[in-house]
């Protein structure tokens, strides 16, 4: 699949999002991803195609998807029901297609500017008196740059105040391009040594470090800390990160607690959760590290 | 402080009902209706009792007028010794209002039945067959029976179409005029009316100098009764030694030796004479509600105590605070039918703070911030807090608002004034009313002071009609024609067909209600005058005439409960996709399915769950709302209330839309038989709402508050939203529902964990208060299939 720049892949579009961004907004996920993140939680956004997503409860074993599957992938257990070998569906996605409880679902929809745009439009009453507007994300949304490049500036021409979510994993000349059209970059920083970075999301963070510095001198930033027990939560990381705001002039820091989301998204999707053991730092301990943050000066959150 | 306060609240006497039928069928009745320290009050019955048979043959209003006199100069009073503020309906803390005049039939069951067994003693029994013995054939429910015949009786009996309901009926007294003129002021104007019709002799004469005179006998009663408790406070003041103490029963001494015959001078006498007005009108009659808006009329009087001097902005809270604790000792008896429809309730009191004045300024002081401060720190069932919104209230008030909200209680509720005073336009209420208007219960809308004996005459079941227009009006089970002859369903070939059918179904049972209703008005204008609450109204002295021989002009009066709307809705909705756009089945074939309570067709259900639904921003099915709401707002319209006021619906829905959905078998939008409907006009169905409560509010906001009745919208939210840096997007949310002149909003503020939890482990939540319609509820008090249909709103989250 390529990035014509006519339609984007879109997986969700969440209204009333009130942790992405000021006042209340409508969020709009891109599906794809470079980044492989350990705990990411929403692992369905990482595959940039259209997938299948299941959900077990609504399914009847009715055996509708059994007859359609070309690669005989799913099958019917009288005592676990409805079974599907992973390994071997290619997203085709006809089973979606026969199953009537909607227990098979497609995962993104490809969708033209004027349809994010209807949709986006609809809540507009809420962004004017909320301070809010529409926040780009995803899975990472540079991806898709080219169909941002439409999107974005018919939001500014909108008045929408525009936030991009990002990895910050993508050319220099793609972020550049972009921010322009943007009032806000809620800026992902998982850890701060290149090593370690790797081990946790699957890429170094050179490019994305310096990616940071550029957005920097054009954009106001919020750096959103991921914040998972054992991972990348000591106060010594915490303490790095706080004097890279500083140094980048971010407004804040918002740490965000590990949550379990992607668990079960995972089973939906069919793949292995790698870290089933992993827990957000406890309530008290994150507060010790906004505290950390407020002494140094920086500006810290919790939770958005 | 905190101490006194929780001090305060360990005096609360809780006289909630518990829901313990669905429709006519028992759902719980072991559990018993009340809490086991409540006991039936018999001494309204055995004086009204008393004073009826000694005043056999006089004019009916007389004979009313008499007996709250003897009740009310002989009741048993009483003074706890925490008291500021005192007054009761009852004879002692605990007990419980009984109207033997209106209804004594469902009493006598439910004390030889599980539902109300500890409320009576043995003797306590006997004393009330003796009673009864007495008003058979004399009380309300007896005349009704003897009056109705044929047909009307037929529709009178409920089979789950509607429930046509005794009392239900409010009213706020004008209570500026009171405190303007005390009530020797209402009585020197009472006679100074007898002089003219003296001079004059009217037409009515008689019935004017009937009803002035009764007025001047109930007016002088509720003096009396006041300095009953002066004397009382008196004589236990000399025999108190303790200072505290012995102040405190002097000032109830004094205040009661003022108020309510002479115009209050202090905040405290404000109260005072405020109580006992509402006491006398619940003495009087079998009624519910409180509508008074409370900064409005109280807020001048704190402010000049303030500068007087004479009190500090603690102590006013302090007395608030044991206001709220007399609020609670006002219950009354329930039928366990009604009980399902009231289920969790008290007496329905709201009070109504913020809004504007009749010149359209804002009203807020500090009076507003008491009053949600006394809420906050008492979290008490009732009274209920209704706040007005226009865009002149307060950032602050909205975000203290917020606060109190968070604290899970479920009030205040929110009312806009932006959707409902056009409404009020609308029903021809001038301007200057309009600005008035205050919520008496639940979400019923009065004009304060005027001449509105708002009766709330039951509920219809919408669902249950449009499955009556899927059965031609036929009862499948003895093919008798129960309903409106509608077409042969196979014979529908567009929604609309079916919505006209609807419709015709909706007239044919609301039309049937309407009889009942108007006969049963002119019963209690001839056998249940009210000549206290009359005196205290606007209008009825000066006329000379009963509340309930005229009206207010306007169809701000009598209104049915609608249940199920949203069912109805989603069903047309189901039904366009399912049979006329994807052909799955045919209409005939998706009417037997679903009779079938879709045994073995779980997948035509689940077609039929996955049509659009309402609630979700979604032109496909709000546009079929609208047609479905303004639909049946017109033919409730058709009809008249006996003065010629059309009738309408009211979105207030108590907890009519779980119990009374009993009776409806499966419906179109895969709705199972005898599932709870959505809980109010317009809230989507449980679980239908995918897109957050924005989204929400823009399908409730295509529906013209003017162009339909009052509404109610429940959302639950988790109470993070409301914290921190949140509330800010909370308030700005709300301003937003304020933009779109959604009529009303409330908010369940609390994690789905908690409610959960509170079903497994009841004795940790004993005073868990939940939203449930119009009014908040102990959670343990509601059965488990309500609370379960509590749980099941959607819980706005976010990412």
């Amino acid at each position: 699949m390529t990035d014509s720049g006519d339609k984007g892949l879109v997986f969700n579009i969440q209204r009333f999002s009130v942790h992405d961004g000021p006042g209340i907004r409508t969020t709009v996920f891109f599906k794809g991803c470079p980044l492989r993140c350990l705990w990411c939680s929403n692992p369905e956004s990482q595959d940039y195609r259209q997938t299948l997503i299941v959900r077990d409860m609504t399914c009847t074993a009715c055996g509708k998807c059994v007859a359609v599957c070309p690669l005989k992938a799913i099958s019917i257990d009288e005592n676990s029901g409805r079974r599907i070998d992973w390994s071997k569906c290619n997203q085709c996605l006809r089973c979606v297609e026969a199953c009537m409880y909607s227990s098979l679902n497609r995962c993104g929809d490809y969708m033209t500017v004027a349809e994010i745009i209807k949709e986006v439009a609809r809540d507009t009453l809420f962004y004017k008196n909320s301070g809010g507007g529409v926040t780009i994300s995803g899975g990472e949304p540079l991806l898709q740059h080219a169909f941002l490049m439409k999107l974005l500036p018919v939001c500014k021409d909108s008045g929408y105040h525009v936030a991009l979510d990002t990895t910050g994993f993508a050319s220099r000349e793609v972020i550049k391009s972009i921010l322009p059209y943007v009032d806000l970059v809620l800026f992902d920083i998982k850890h701060l040594d290149d090593e370690t970075h790797r081990k946790l999301t699957g890429v170094g963070n050179k490019a994305i470090l310096s990616n940071l510095r550029e957005v920097a001198k054009a954009s106001n930033i919020w750096l959103r800390v991921p914040l998972i027990e054992g991972l990348n939560d000591s106060a010594e990381e915490i303490e790095k990160i706080g004097k890279l705001a500083k140094a980048v002039g971010a407004e804040k820091v918002s740490l965000l607690p590990y949550h379990e989301g992607g668990v079960s998204k995972s089973y939906q999707i069919g793949r292995e959760y790698l870290i089933p053991k992993a827990k957000p730092p406890s309530a008290q301990y994150i507060e010790s590290l906004k505290c950390l943050l407020l002494k140094m000066g920086v500006k810290a959150t919790v939770g958005s | 402080m905190a101490e006194i306060k929780e001090n305060i609240k360990s005096r609360l006497v809780i006289k909630a009902v518990r829901n313990v039928r669905r429709g006519d069928v028992n759902e719980s009745a072991e559990r018993g209706m009340y809490r086991p320290d409540i006991k039936l009050d018999l001494q309204r019955s055995r004086l009204m009792t008393a004073s009826y048979k000694a005043t056999d043959g006089k004019p009916m209003i007389m004979r009313r007028a008499k007996a709250f006199e003897n009740i009310l100069a002989n009741m048993d009073l009483y003074i706890q010794d925490w008291e500021r503020i005192v007054g009761s309906n009852v004879s002692f803390p605990q007990g419980l209002y009984f109207g033997i005049d209106m209804n004594w039939r469902s009493v006598e069951r439910i004390v030889r039945g599980k539902e109300g067994q500890s409320l009576l003693d043995e003797k306590g029994r006997s004393e009330l067959k003796a009673m009864i013995d007495y008003w058979k054939g004399k009380s309300m429910s007896d005349r009704q029976q003897t009056l109705f015949t044929g047909p009307i009786l037929k529709y009178w009996k409920y089979e789950g179409t509607f429930l046509w309901t005794h009392w239900s009926e409010l009213g706020i007294p004008d209570y500026e005029m009171i405190f303007r003129v005390g009530l020797k002021g209402i009585i020197q104007e009472a006679e100074t009316r007898l002089a003219e019709i003296d001079t004059v002799v009217p037409a009515d004469y008689l019935e004017q100098k009937e009803f002035l005179n009764s007025a001047i006998i109930a007016l002088k009663a509720l003096i009396r009764f006041a300095n009953r408790y002066a004397v009382m406070a008196r004589e236990m003041a000399a025999r108190t030694v303790e200072a505290e103490h012995k102040k405190r029963l002097l000032e109830i001494a004094e205040t009661c030796e003022w108020v309510p015959e002479n115009p209050p001078r202090t905040f405290l006498e404000a109260l005072q004479s405020f109580f006992f007005i509402h006491v006398g009108r619940y003495v009087e009659y079998s009624t519910l509600g409180i509508g008074v808006r409370f900064d409005k009329i109280f807020g001048s009087y704190y402010e000049q105590d303030i500068s007087d001097g004479r009190l500090t902005r603690e102590e006013a809270l302090e007395i608030l605070q044991l206001l709220w604790v007399k609020f609670h000792e006002l219950g009354l008896v329930y039928s366990p039918m009604l009980s399902g429809i009231y289920g969790g309730v008290e007496s329905l009191q709201a009070i109504t703070v913020g809004g504007v004045d009749q010149d359209g300024n804002d009203i807020t002081n500090e009076m507003t911030y008491l009053v949600l401060e006394t809420a906050q720190s008492m979290k008490t069932l009732e009274p209920s807090i209704a706040m007005r919104y226009h865009e002149g209230t307060p950032d602050k008030l909205l975000h203290k608002a917020a606060e109190v909200m968070h604290e899970g209680i479920g009030y205040p509720s929110m009312f806009n004034d932006k959707g409902l005073i056009p409404t009020l336009r609308k029903w021809d209420v001038p301007l200057e009313d309009a600005r008035d208007y205050a919520v008496t219960g639940c979400v019923y809308i009065e004009i304060p002071g005027k001449n509105i004996a708002r009766r709330a005459h039951g509920a219809l079941v919408l669902p249950k009609c449009l499955w009556w227009a899927l059965h031609s009006g036929i009862n499948p089970e003895n093919n008798e024609q129960w309903g409106a002859k509608t077409p042969d369903p196979a014979e529908f070939s567009s929604v609309n067909d079916i919505l006209a059918a609807y419709l015709d179904q909706v007239r044919f049972f609301f039309g049937r209600m309407t009889k009942i209703e108007n006969i049963c008005r002119s019963l209690y204008e001839t056998y249940l005058p009210r000549p206290f609450y009359s005196a205290v109204l606007e209008g009825c002295i000066e006329k000379g005439r009963d509340t309930r021989r005229w009206a207010y002009p306007s169809m701000v009066h009598d209104f049915v409960v609608i249940i199920g709307a949203t069912n109805v809705v989603d069903s047309l909705s189901a039904i366009k996709r399912v049979v006329f756009e994807n052909k799955l089945v045919t209409l005939p074939e998706l009417i037997e399915i679903m009779d079938r309570n879709w045994e073995g067709h779980e997948e035509i259900r689940q077609a039929c769950i996955n049509a659009p639904k309402y609630g979700n921003d979604d032109e496909y099915v709000d546009l079929m709302a609208r047609d479905v709401h303004y639909g049946t707002s017109s033919v409730l319209a058709e009809f008249s209330d006996r003065f010629g006021n059309p009738l309408r619906g009211d979105g207030s829905g108590v907890s009519a839309t779980y119990g009374l959905a009993y009776h409806t078998p499966a419906t179109p939008d895969g709705r199972k038989n005898a599932d709870a409907f959505s809980d109010a006009t317009l809230s989507p169905s449980q679980g239908s709402d995918f897109k957050g409560p924005t989204a929400v509010l823009k399908s409730a906001a295509k529906i013209d508050t003017e162009k339909t009745y009052n509404h109610l919208l429940n959302q639950k939210f988790l109470p993070s939203m409301l914290e921190g840096d949140m509330r800010d997007v909370f308030v700005s949310y709300l301003r937003t529902w304020g933009d779109m002149e959604i009529s009303h909003i409330q908010f369940n503020v609390v994690d789905k964990e908690t409610l959960l939890d509170a079903q497994k482990h009841p004795e940790n939540y004993s005073d868990m208060i939940v939203r449930v319609a119009g009014y908040s509820a102990y959670f343990v008090d509601l059965s488990k299939g309500l609370q379960d249909s509590i749980i099941r709103r959607t819980e706005q989250t976010f990412e």
